[in-house]
């Protein structure tokens, strides 16, 4: 009956975590396919070993490292992986719905990111992690997290109105 | 207010994509699977077997125990015996009966007697007996075995135990 519960629990646990944790999951593999892979190994990991499904920074990291297992496991993928890392920006791309052109081109910055900063990102913004949880999950502390999403957020805007940029240079020579 | 509340309603604004029927399907075939398996194991550790052999600590403990127990207080009877019937005087080795008693889950299997030591130590006459007896003193080392009924465990002591006998004789 215990067993029972605890099922229930983790099923609606998953339900609403899971779109989080496949598209946190998609930084490190390329296909969708892939990161439900990693995302089912990691949430059944995190279940037999009975951990408080509260503790959310354990299950982002549980999903991580399942990730870098799944890589690990495949010398080819493994090596394909690694060029993946290099060359992020073309190949990793989060999976969002229904995107309009301005959403498009946001995605694609994202995309752009380095993967230290767009994990931060991933993390804080659809997963609604804090910065202390962030931190624990990538073994980093909160201010590196919190740096590392400023970072993120600031490259993001120069990329996307590289512009303004440029307008408040202009602007401040003039005055 | 920072100056990238703006970048965040944005980016709060892309929904990730919804994960595929299959996959919750999946998962939640794995975590029935995964409680299963847990079940299993916790079966396969209390399941009675009968062929494989566990060393059962418990009743291990207890049987060295026992068996150190009745080896302390193993007392001399002094008592003169039948003519026609030997009498052990002393002995500092339990019965069987009296071991299994303090094992209520294992069978007694067997108990094995080497003798490696006898020394006839004379005609003696006991006190209130009407005849003469040989006192005949024996070293051996016992073993005992038992098996757990319910899980077939099998358990095993053994010890060092010396024996003094009275043999009646008759004189002619």
């Amino acid at each position: 009956m215990e067993n029972a519960v605890t099922h229930e629990d983790w099923k609606v646990c998953f339900s609403e975590l899971a779109p989080g944790l496949v598209l946190f999951a998609r930084q490190w593999v390329r296909s969708a396919a892939d990161a439900e892979d990693v995302v089912q190994e990691a949430f059944v990991r995190f279940w037999r070993r009975n951990l408080s499904i509260k503790n959310r920074a354990l299950l982002y990291a549980a999903v991580r490292s399942a990730a870098l297992d799944l890589i690990r496991r495949d010398n080819r993928r493994a090596r394909r992986e690694v060029e993946v890392f290099a060359d992020a920006e073309r190949t990793v791309q989060p999976q969002f719905e229904q995107l309009d052109d301005s959403q498009r081109e946001l995605v694609a910055a994202l995309d752009r990111l380095p993967r230290d900063q767009r994990e931060v990102l991933v993390m804080k913004i659809w997963n609604e992690l804090t910065f202390a949880e962030i931190g624990e999950a990538l073994g980093i502390s909160q201010n590196t997290a919190a740096s590392r999403y400023r970072y993120g957020l600031e490259n993001l805007k120069k990329t996307l109105r590289p512009n303004d940029q440029a307008d408040a240079a202009a602007s401040a020579s003039i005055l | 207010m920072n100056n990238f509340s703006e970048l965040e309603g944005e980016l709060k604004k892309l929904r990730p994509a919804r994960v595929s029927a299959e996959l919750v399907s999946r998962i939640e075939r794995a975590l029935a699977d995964a409680g299963q398996a847990a079940d299993n194991i916790i079966l396969t550790e209390s399941r009675p077997s009968g062929s494989d052999f566990r060393i059962s600590w418990l009743g291990l403990g207890l049987g060295l125990a026992a068996a150190a127990t009745f080896l302390i207080l193993a007392r001399v009877d002094s008592r003169p015996g039948d003519k026609t019937k030997q009498t052990t005087l002393a002995s500092a080795a339990p019965t069987l009966e009296q071991k299994a008693a303090a094992l209520p889950n294992y069978q007694p299997t067997g108990l094995t007697q080497v003798v490696y030591g006898r020394h006839d130590e004379g005609l003696v006459f006991p006190r209130g007996a009407t005849g003469p007896s040989r006192r005949v003193w024996t070293a051996k080392r016992e073993t005992l075995r038992w098996r757990d009924r319910e899980t077939g465990a099998q358990l095993s002591v053994s010890y060092p135990a010396e024996e003094v006998t009275l043999i009646p004789v008759s004189g002619q």
